[in-house]
C-alpha cells in the first residue's frame, strides 16, 4: 500500500503542474483551455529534440523548452483569445476555438516528429534502488523535486513581481483591476505562457519514464483538468493537493482494485466530488451573489 | 405571388431530397449523407441542451454509444424486432441521461464540462471492461440489419429513407418542443436561471427535462448508428467524438434546430472532403474551427440570418 502510494507521488506532481497550468488561466481569464495537455506533449517533443538533436543538457533544455512553449502560449492568447474576448463571444465558443488549437498544435507535432513514440534519456538512472521494502528510482525523486521546486518559484513570481500581482489582482476581479489601469490583456498573456511553461515542464519531466506520442496531451491534459477541478479550479493550492491527491489515487486503485477500470473509478470520484462539494475539495464554499 | 413562390421553393427542395438516392450513383457519398442524418439526430438534441437550456455537454459520445449497445444487444441476444430495440435502447439512454443530470443540475461552467465528459469516460471505459457483455476493445459484430414490418433494410439507399423518416420525426418533435411553452422556459434558464427560479419555474425539473430530452435523441441515433453499420466498438465513441458533436452543433449555430441539422451536414460533409489533404487534414480542420467561431459566434445559421436581413433592408432601399 505504502509502495503505490509512493508511485502516485511523481505522476501526481505532473498532475499538480497540470493542474496549476488550467488554474492560472482559469482564474486569470475564466477560459478553460483545452490545448493545455497539448503544451505538455508539445514541451517534452522540444526538450527532446534539443536534448538528442542539440545535445544540450538537462537543465537547459529543460528551461529553454519552457521558453519556446510560453510563446506558444502568448501566441494562442494573442491571435485566438483576445479577438474571442473583443467581441464577447460566449463561452462555448471559446472552448470550441481552444478545442481547434489543440487539434492543429497534435497534427503539427505529428507532422514534424511521426507517430513513433520517443523515449527521452533520463539524466539519472530510472533503475529502483533498493530500499528494504520500498523501491524508489531516482527519476521520480526528480521528478518530484524539480516539480516542487517549480511550484515554488512560480509561488514566488506570482507574489513578489509586478507582473505576478497584476496577474493576481486581474484574478479577483478582473473589472476592477481594469479600472486600476491594469493592462488585463497582459496579464492574461502572462498566465498563458505562465501556463505553457508549467505544461512543457511537466512534459520534459515525464518523458522519461512516459513514452512520448503526439497525442500523449489527451489523456494527462484530462487528468490535469481532474486535479484542479477536485482541488479547486483557479487556486493555486488547491491544484498542487489535487494534484497529488489524483496521483496517488490512480496508483492505489490501479495496483490495488483493477487496472481497467482505474480511470473510471477516478471519474465515478470526479462526478461525486462535483456533486457534493462544486467547488472542490480543499476550498471552502462560495454562496452565489445575485 | 411572394406565397406561392415560397411554397413552390419548399416543394421543389422536399422533392429534391426524397429522389437524392436516384442521382447519387456513388454509393460512398450516400454513406456520408446517411450518416449525416444519424448525426444530426444527436446534434439536435445537443442543441436543445446546449444551446437551448445552455447546459454545455461534452459526453453526448456516451449516450451515442448506450444507445447503440443496447438495441443491438437487444436485437443480438434476445432478437427482439428493430422498431422494439430501438426503444429499449432510447429508454435506457434516458435512465442514463436522468442519472447525470442529477450531479449535472447544480453545476456550470467547466464544471459541467467535466462531469460530462467524465461520464463520457466511463460509458467508455465500461464498454471496454465490461467484456461478457460488451466484447471488450473488439466490440459487437454483425447487428442484424432492421426489418421493419416485414421489409428488410440493407442497402444505402433503403437506409437513406429510413433515417429520412427518423430524421423528419425527430425535427419536428424538437420544433414543437422548441416552440412550446417548455422551450422558452429552457431559454429562461439560459439567460439567468436565477431569475427564471425567482419568477417560480421549477429549474430543477427542466433541467433534468433538457438532459433526458437529449439523451434519448443520442440514444435513437445511436440505435440507427449500431442497424446501419453493422458494427460498433469502444472506439467509435471516445472524447472526440463528443466534441464532434459539439462542433456540429456550434459550428452550424446551437440556438436553432436548424442550426443543428446543418452544423451536422456541413461538417460531417467537410471533414471529407479534406480528405485529399491527408496529413494536413486536421490542421485545415482546426483552422476552419477556429475561424468560425471568432467570425461566425451565431454559426452559420446566424450568418444565414444576418444575409437574409441585409437582403431585406436592401428591398426595401429599392422600392
Amino acid at each position: 500500500m505504502l509502495q503505490f502510494i509512493l508511485n502516485g507521488l511523481p505522476i501526481g506532481a505532473i498532475y499538480a503542474l497540470v493542474a496549476l497550468s488550467y488554474s492560472f488561466i482559469y482564474a486569470a481569464s475564466s477560459v478553460l483551455n483545452w490545448a493545455q495537455g497539448d503544451m505538455v506533449m508539445f514541451g517534452a517533443y522540444v526538450g527532446f529534440t534539443l536534448y538528442q538533436v542539440f545535445n544540450l543538457g538537462f537543465t537547459p533544455a529543460l528551461f529553454i523548452s519552457m521558453a519556446v512553449v510560453a510563446l506558444v502560449g502568448v501566441l494562442i492568447q494573442y491571435s485566438i483569445l483576445r479577438p474571442l474576448r473583443q467581441r464577447k463571444a460566449p463561452p462555448i465558443n471559446v472552448i470550441i476555438a481552444t478545442l481547434g488549437v489543440s487539434i492543429i498544435i497534435r497534427n503539427v507535432a505529428l507532422m514534424i516528429w511521426g507517430p513513433d513514440a520517443q523515449l527521452l534519456p533520463s539524466p539519472v538512472s530510472t533503475k529502483p534502488v533498493a530500499t528494504g521494502i520500498l523501491n524508489i528510482t531516482p527519476q521520480n525523486i526528480l521528478i518530484v523535486v524539480v516539480g516542487l521546486l517549480l511550484m515554488i518559484i512560480f509561488q514566488y513570481l506570482l507574489k513578489q513581481t509586478k507582473e505576478g500581482k497584476a496577474l493576481r489582482a486581474v484574478a479577483q476581479d478582473r473589472y476592477a483591476a481594469m479600472i486600476m489601469g491594469i493592462d488585463t490583456e497582459r496579464a492574461d498573456r502572462v498566465a498563458f505562457a505562465i501556463s505553457a511553461a508549467l505544461g512543457a515542464a511537466a512534459g520534459i519531466l515525464i518523458a522519461p519514464i512516459f513514452f512520448i506520442t503526439f497525442n500523449m496531451g489527451a489523456g494527462i491534459g484530462l487528468k490535469g483538468f481532474v486535479a484542479a477541478v477536485v482541488g479547486g479550479l483557479g487556486s493555486v493550492p488547491g491544484s498542487i493537493a489535487g494534484g497529488f491527491f489524483i496521483g496517488i489515487i490512480e496508483a492505489v486503485v490501479g495496483g490495488q482494485i483493477s487496472s481497467g477500470y482505474r480511470d473510471a473509478i477516478t471519474f465515478v470520484l470526479l462526478i461525486l466530488v462535483l456533486w457534493l462539494r462544486p467547488s472542490g475539495l480543499f476550498l471552502k464554499k462560495k454562496g452565489q451573489k445575485v | 405571388m411572394k406565397k406561392n413562390k415560397k411554397i413552390f421553393l419548399m416543394i421543389a427542395v422536399c422533392v429534391l431530397i426524397l429522389t437524392l438516392p436516384l442521382y447519387i450513383n456513388n454509393l460512398y457519398y450516400l454513406h456520408i449523407i446517411n450518416l449525416a442524418g444519424i448525426y444530426t439526430l444527436v446534434t439536435i438534441g445537443l442543441n436543445l441542451l446546449s444551446g437551448y437550456t445552455g447546459q454545455t455537454s461534452m459526453g453526448q459520445a456516451g449516450f451515442f454509444a448506450v444507445g447503440t449497445y443496447v438495441s443491438a444487444l437487444m436485437m443480438m441476444n434476445f432478437n427482439f424486432p428493430f422498431l422494439v430495440a430501438i426503444i429499449i435502447g432510447t429508454v435506457a439512454t434516458a435512465a442514463c441521461g436522468l442519472i447525470i443530470s442529477i450531479p449535472a443540475m447544480k453545476l456550470s461552467g467547466p464544471y459541467l464540462v467535466l462531469a460530462t465528459v467524465g461520464f463520457g469516460e466511463i460509458t467508455r471505459l465500461v464498454l471496454l471492461n465490461w467484456t461478457p457483455v460488451t466484447k471488450g476493445a473488439a466490440g459487437l459484430t454483425g447487428i442484424p440489419y432492421p426489418e421493419i414490418f416485414g421489409l428488410k433494410i440493407t442497402s444505402e439507399g433503403q437506409f437513406f429513407y429510413l433515417i429520412l423518416i427518423f430524421v423528419i420525426l425527430g425535427t419536428y418533435i424538437a420544433v414543437r418542443l422548441a416552440k412550446s411553452k417548455i422551450g422558452r422556459t429552457f431559454s429562461a434558464i439560459r439567460e439567468d436561471d436565477l431569475a427564471a427560479e425567482a419568477m417560480g419555474v421549477p429549474v430543477n425539473y427542466y433541467k433534468i427535462a433538457a438532459f433526458v430530452i437529449s439523451a434519448m435523441f443520442a440514444g435513437l441515433a445511436g440505435g440507427l448508428f449500431g442497424a446501419f453499420s453493422g458494427v460498433a466498438s469502444p472506439d467509435n465513441f471516445t472524447f472526440d467524438d463528443s466534441v464532434a458533436f459539439l462542433c456540429m452543433s456550434v459550428i452550424g449555430g446551437n440556438r436553432t434546430i436548424l442550426g443543428g441539422i446543418v452544423g451536422a451536414f456541413v461538417l460531417t460533409i467537410i471533414s471529407e472532403l479534406l480528405r485529399v489533404f491527408q496529413g494536413t487534414r486536421l490542421i485545415i480542420y482546426g483552422f476552419i474551427l477556429i475561424f468560425t467561431v471568432i467570425y461566425m459566434p451565431n454559426g452559420l445559421v446566424g450568418i444565414m440570418d444576418n444575409i437574409k436581413k441585409n437582403y431585406r433592408k436592401n428591398n426595401k432601399i429599392n422600392e
